[in-house]
């Protein structure tokens, strides 16, 4: 028995490794995009470029980086596909990224605001992404709660228990959400949008799929995503609607050449089908339905369909400085991980008694009351570090790793921890004793 | 002194033979587990920055409110899904060993199933089913106005892990329910004992070394295991903290891999636990003979009630492969008790690519339990069998595998086997080699267990008597030793196996092309979009059907054998 | 079900010697064979009888090659076998268990030694065939092991052993498993198959009944140490110590001490009377009085005996005899008398006198 299934095993293995030695001009991409994607890409590149077979490898953002690290001594990966422009810069600052000049010209420089292509020519930006509320018109319907339009809709007491967000610390989109409420909305204010939400979630995902996942089935009713995810759901069937609100930006999904690629002149032939007008109209099919960042295309775009070079909104979106938010990455998902995500509980509950009293003063209104639940949302939407300490680099050495010893991460972290542990216990307090006083 | 020169002492002789053995076992258990493990893991006793050796990291673990709260709640959690899969998995073992029980076979196997649970789609489909708004809350809501938030925070992460990972406490406790010697109960019987005070005094305690093989390996797995606390979004436990810090980009964090080391330590440690509460207790081993417990003929009352629980039981375990089967079917579900309509576009969707995934998936996942089962029988069998030097750690080495998570393996072997070139130029990291490597030591300490097991139901007189005719220690292995232990082997290949086949977070670092991939993979490809997920699960459909399938052949296999063999007296 | 009488097929090559020298063994620190020295003679049946856990199994094993010594020499026809493994000895060993494998049949079970000699195919058939025709068995070879009873095992497991027509024959506890009827039909067989092959054989029992019976020789052994060896009569004739006297057979142990000196000597036992002690006896330190039951009379005391006063306690009608317990001082003495019809019995609680002849008491220490 085992030993046909051993002799089974062997001639599979011996058609399994002829595959290797076919293909000469196989070009391997790694990249974040799902395989209703890549599919249509790949299928419209190969017919394009007939001799080149696209080889994809599917790898979340954060892992394909990590990946391009460890292997850099011994390059196999032509290219880097994904979504959020930090990754690339991230494999820029490492050098895994090759300079090029792609022979599409004439696209636009900017979108939105963001500028489209890496200045130096390292990466490129290929479709146009913008962040925004999607919500599944079920849901909403059953509970009987309003169709949010902006941000700080996020923060009313009819939304609790009913947002979901994914960690910015694990989705790169997300973190540019983050990064652009706190730029739009300022260090102080955003971190109170952020934390008046938060204390609204009722679910902190830790993919980037897991939140149009959970609005899509209606485990959740609404979800902070990139466009895409709603557009291409509803071209799915699924009962979900999507929102740009006003304090957003659009930013673009890249790809970037390999350092060392082995197939070079392969990486170029797709760089080179990706910007042209072909690869570009692969983006509206339904199952991918992203912005293309060639304008011409938009013509051919499904109705309803946003475009970013027209569309008044999006010329009024807030300048996306992305050197501010390099400088303070780690420091802006580690405050959302330890002052949101892992207190979430508390945080949640702390809100729910602020809802209760507000609720009470709001029939009666006792001045006493009133001052202790304003102190109770101060404790809540204070922060441990302010905008200039957290791009310092005395704290960006903490997570990076300096010459000069700094406080250790773990040190910062139950630091931030401990500080909301108790801001949020006393909030929870203080509101409660509120409610007792209206009572 | 003349008589004592005439008595010279002897030297127990060296077995070069077992020498080598442990050796070559040792030296791959090195190469492919702790070499590369360990070049990940050195993190954790590295200072950040400078590089300096250090125990901080360990220091900051103990100081972090986060990380203590996290591993009160892991412990909380692996103890609690201990309980709920004892309460699940005792009827069911009860039941189809000590009475005459239509289906036991059947429910044999169905208990099985549950470990084959594929990633993300499994997922998925408990929160279609059992979330706060699949098919039971919502229904539950339109009648009776309330929800049971059964998949949320700590007591979700249980009822997934209980529903997951009972299967091994079934399978242990009714191997060793069956061995009982029919002796011990009717001596207890004709002492006066019956009913539940004889199943509480007499046939669970000689059954608890079966029930604690299981409940270990029950602890350890939820103890370990990221991917359910994460699809249910909770982050405060080891195993998802270590995960989450171990892969966030631009991260050098150690603490990631400190926690790592806590959990092989924690791991290692409950393991070692179990097999010192063990000691001495071997007690289905001693008696053999008398051919197992008494089956009972159930009253009509009983018959009743006995189908009613085990249906329910059953209709629970597989609840989550009857999500995932709508789901495969299922055009939109959204917000709704059931599916919108019904399609079978998904299937037609991952048809043409599923051959290539199911190929790869067997390859890998039988080479990976070949491995297993002839690297855990040889490790058995020098426990069990002999006394040379390094055998205990080659088990606790093997058993560690356990707790090293998934993505530490992955970029370990990225590490250690990317720097290595065939002849070519290609990275010995990229051969789907490597792919079958991580699963072996992933699914390991399931057939060393296993392995372990079989060999000591093997009464070593058996062994004896063939030495005693003239049969070399190597061929009473092959003549006496392997036969006899083909059941108890072909159960631990069906375990590495089934595991391996759904298995995902090693490989997702280690595969290079689609053409390579086995079934979880393209499962998670599919996975990332809203359209995805009906091939997804047509996908994870398949996945279940053909584990199963091998999973109920290998079963027939064995008692065809246990028949041929005939309860041995 | 009887053994076939001849031996065609399988030729016994000529009894081997087995010589044991100063074997010593541990178990750790535990030292569980003490300078064990033992001769069996070529074409011997002879038994290790002992208590469970006074080392016969052990040694049995480590002539098999399942223990290893530290020091000493098992020597089997002329070959010390000490240093090989248990494969290369040649040394046939039925186990308790019998350890017949399952997975095979009857006929696989005897073939598998013959296989292992590399046996040409037809050797093979027909020694497998002459071994279950010496037991009897020949018409279930393809049975498996699982579908014969206690008794059918046993004598496949001695075929299989015999099949390889090994220089000497080790049984452990081969009737152990046997209900009593079975166990007297198989140890007799046993006895004749001996004969027939004449195969140096060693029988491990703690049954003396199954040693004496079948067994020309005999070494009693006791935590670890040979006590003593003989044949069943000399040793139960002329048991060496206190252990090999209450192991074998029903003995009268009495306390006393040594009273007198040279020819006068009395061993005095309290509360009861006195004996004289025989000329030429040696009386170690510390010895007890022994005596069998049948040695002793009770009520008339014969010319030359002494009598011990003493108290009837119980009495058992055992048919050919009846059997006395007597109070005699602070010990418990059984006397035997062969029962005729109409003999009067003592009644319980009768005072009497156990009447004794020197010449048939022995004294011995632990």
């Amino acid at each position: 028995m085992l030993k046909t299934i051993a002799a089974a095993m062997l001639v599979s293995a011996a058609a399994i490794s002829t595959v290797y030695a076919q293909d000469g001009g196989k070009v391997t991409v790694v990249t974040s995009f799902s395989k209703d994607v890549t599919d249509p890409f790949k299928a419209s590149f190969e017919a394009e470029n007939p001799g080149f077979t696209l080889d994809v490898q599917n790898k979340s953002t954060s892992s394909g980086v990590k990946y391009l690290d460890e292997i850099k001594a011994n390059n196999q990966v032509d290219l880097f596909w994904a979504s959020a422009p930090d990754a690339f810069d991230s494999l820029k600052g490492k050098s895994l990224l090759a300079k090029f000049a792609p022979l599409v010209t004439g696209l636009p420089e900017k979108v939105g605001s963001y500028p489209v292509n890496d200045p130096e020519g390292y990466y490129f930006g290929f479709a146009a992404s913008g962040y925004g509320i999607m919500w599944n018109d079920r849901y909403l319907e059953a509970n009987n709660l309003p169709k949010p339009a902006e941000w700080s809709d996020l923060t009313k007491p009819e939304f609790h228990d009913h947002v979901a967000i994914a960690a910015p610390s694990r989705s790169g989109t997300t973190h540019l959400t983050i990064e652009t409420v706190l730029q739009g909305e300022g260090w102080d204010k955003g971190w109170g949008t952020l934390k008046g939400i938060g204390g609204n979630l009722q679910q902190v995902t830790e993919r980037s799929f897991g939140v149009p996942d959970a609005v899509n089935s209606g485990q959740t009713g609404i979800g902070i995503v990139i466009d895409f995810f709603a557009f291409s759901a509803q071209a799915g069937g699924f009962p979900v609607s999507f929102v740009y609100p006003s304090v957003t930006t659009v930013v673009p999904a890249n790809i970037g050449i390999v350092a060392n690629a082995p197939n070079q002149k392969g990486a170029e032939a797709f760089v080179n089908y990706l910007l042209s007008e072909k690869g570009q109209a692969v983006l509206l099919e339904p199952s991918i339905r992203r912005l293309p960042i060639n304008p011409a295309l938009y013509a051919n775009a499904p109705e309803g369909f946003p475009n970013p070079f027209k569309d008044p909104r999006f010329q009024s979106m807030i300048t996306f400085d992305s050197d501010v938010s390099k400088k303070r990455t780690d420091v802006v998902d580690t405050l959302f991980d330890q002052l949101i995500s892992f207190q979430l509980d508390p945080l949640k509950g702390a809100t729910k008694a602020i809802y209760a009293a507000e609720k009470a003063l709001a029939a009666k209104d006792v001045a006493e009351a009133r001052t202790l639940v304003n102190e109770a949302r101060g404790l809540i939407s204070a922060m441990p570090v302010t905008a200039d300490e957290a791009a310092s680099p005395q704290i960006r050495d903490a997570f990076t790793g300096g010459e000069q010893k700094t406080a250790r991460q773990a040190e910062l972290e139950q630091q931030w921890a401990s500080f909301a542990t108790k801001n949020y216990a006393e909030a929870k307090a203080k509101a409660e004793k509120a409610l007792s006083l209206v009572d | 002194m003349a008589s004592v020169a005439s008595i010279p002492f002897r030297r127990v002789t060296a077995k070069p033979g077992q020498i080598a053995a442990v050796a070559l076992i040792g030296l791959f258990l090195a190469i492919f587990l702790i070499v590369p493990a360990g070049t990940v893991i050195y993190t954790a006793f590295t200072e950040k920055g400078t590089g300096a050796l250090t125990f901080v990291n360990f220091l900051d673990f103990f100081r972090t409110d986060l990380f203590r709260r996290s591993f009160f709640n892991s412990v909380y959690v692996a103890g609690m899904s201990v309980v709920w899969a004892t309460l699940i998995a005792l009827p069911l073992a009860v039941l189809t060993t000590r009475f005459d029980f239509r289906g036991s076979m059947v429910i044999q196997t169905l208990g099985f199933v549950p470990l084959i649970m594929p990633p993300f789609v499994g997922a998925v489909a408990m929160q279609l089913l059992f979330g706060r708004n699949g098919t039971v809350n919502l229904m539950l809501y339109d009648w009776f106005g309330v929800r049971i938030p059964f998949m949320e925070g700590l007591n979700g992460v249980i009822f997934v892990q209980s529903l997951h990972y009972f299967p091994f406490i079934l399978i242990n406790l009714s191997t060793s329910l069956r061995n009982i010697d029919r002796s011990m109960e009717e001596a207890a019987q004709n002492l006066g004992s019956s009913g539940f005070r004889l199943f509480r005094r007499i046939v669970f305690p000689l059954s608890m070394p079966g029930y604690l093989a299981g409940a270990s390996l029950v602890f350890v797995k939820v103890f370990d295991d990221l991917a359910t606390p994460l699809l249910l979004n909770v982050k405060d436990m080891l195993a998802p903290q270590a995960y989450l810090r171990v892969t966030s980009v631009g991260l050098t964090d150690p603490m990631g891999y400190v926690i790592s080391v806590i959990l092989i330590i924690v791991s290692v440690f409950a393991m070692w636990l179990s097999a010192v509460a063990m000691r001495g207790k071997d007690y289905s081993t001693v008696q053999r003979g008398g051919g197992g417990l008494m089956r009972r003929n159930l009253s009509r009352g009983e018959s009743i009630v006995a189908y009613g629980v085990v249906g329910f039981i059953l209709l629970l375990v597989l609840s989550p492969h009857i999500g995932l089967l709508l789901l495969s079917f299922a055009t939109v579900w959204s917000y709704s008790p059931l599916p919108d309509d019904f399609t079978m576009v998904h299937y037609a969707r991952v048809f043409d690519e599923s051959s290539i995934y199911i190929k790869n998936t067997l390859i890998y996942a039988s080479l990976a339990g070949l491995i297993d089962v002839v690297i855990g029988g040889a490790i058995a069998y020098l426990l069990l069998r002999t006394k040379v030097v390094g055998r205990r750690w080659l088990d606790w080495a093997a058993t560690s595998a356990l707790a090293i998570p998934g993505v530490v393996l992955g970029i370990g072997y990225l590490r250690t086997f990317y720097g290595v070139t065939l002849p070519d130029g290609t990275p010995l990291a990229t051969l789907w080699v490597m792919v079958v490597l991580a699963l072996a030591i992933r699914r390991l300490p399931y057939a060393l267990r296993a392995c372990y097991a079989a060999l000591q139901q093997v009464s070593e007189s058996l062994e004896e008597a063939a030495e005693n005719l003239g049969a070399t220690k190597q061929r009473t292995i092959r003549r006496i030793v392997l036969p006899l232990m083909t059941g108890g082997l072909l159960a631990g290949f069906v375990t590495s196996f089934s595991t391996a086949a759904v298995e995902l977070s090693a490989t997702l670092m280690l595969i290079q092309s689609n053409s390579d991939a086995p079934i979880a993979y393209g499962i998670y490809v599919f996975m990332q979009s809203p359209a995805g997920r009906g091939p997804g699960a047509a996908l994870g459909v398949i996945a279940v059907i053909m584990v199963a399938l091998c999973t109920l052949l290998s079963h027939y296999v064995i008692e065809r054998r246990q028949k041929a063999i005939g309860s041995a007296k | 079900m009887n053994m076939n009488t001849t031996t065609a097929g399988l030729a016994p090559s000529p009894a081997k010697a087995i010589s044991i020298r100063d074997v010593n063994l541990f178990y750790g620190d535990l030292q569980v064979l003490k300078d064990i020295n033992l001769d069996i003679q070529p074409g011997e049946f002879f038994a290790f009888l002992g208590p469970s856990g006074c080392g016969k199994t052990t040694l049995l094993r480590l002539i098999a090659g399942f223990n290893t010594a530290r020091q000493g020499s098992v020597v089997v026809g002329g070959v010390d076998v000490l240093d090989m493994p248990p494969w290369k000895r040649d040394i046939g060993m039925v186990f308790q268990s019998y350890a017949l494998w399952p997975h095979m049949t009857v006929a696989r079970n005897v073939a598998f030694g013959l296989e292992e000699r590399r046996l040409p195919r037809a050797e093979v058939e027909r020694r497998v065939d002459a071994a279950l025709n010496l037991v009897g068995l020949k018409h279930l070879a393809e049975r498996r092991p699982s579908q014969l009873s206690g008794g059918q095992q046993q004598r496949v497991a001695l075929a299989r052993t015999i099949a390889i027509e090994p220089k000497v024959l080790l049984l452990d506890e081969p009737l152990s498993n046997l209900d009593a009827k079975m166990r007297v039909e198989v140890r007799r067989e046993l006895r004749e198959l001996q004969q027939r092959l004449q195969l140096t054989t060693i029988f491990v029992t703690h049954d003396q009944e199954e040693a004496n019976t079948v067994c020309d020789r005999i070494a009693v052994f006791n935590e670890g140490r040979i006590q003593q060896v003989g044949t069943p009569m000399g040793l139960y004739e002329k048991p060496a110590n206190l252990f090999v006297a209450n192991f074998l057979g029903t003995a009268n142990i009495l306390d006393g001490h040594v009273v007198g000196a040279g020819a006068d000597r009395l061993f005095e036992v309290p509360g009861a009377g006195s004996i004289p002690i025989p000329a030429g006896t040696s009386v170690p330190r510390g010895a007890k009085l022994v005596f069998r039951p049948q040695y002793a009379t009770i009520g008339s005391v014969a010319p030359g005996a002494v009598a011990l006063a003493g108290t009837v306690t119980h009495r058992e009608f055992l048919g050919a005899t009846v059997r006395y317990g007597v109070q005699v001082g602070t010990a418990s003495v059984l006397v035997d008398v062969p029962f005729h019809s109409g003999d009067a019995l003592l009644e319980t609680g009768t005072r009497t006198s156990v009447g004794l002849q020197p010449s048939s008491a022995q004294w011995l220490a632990e």
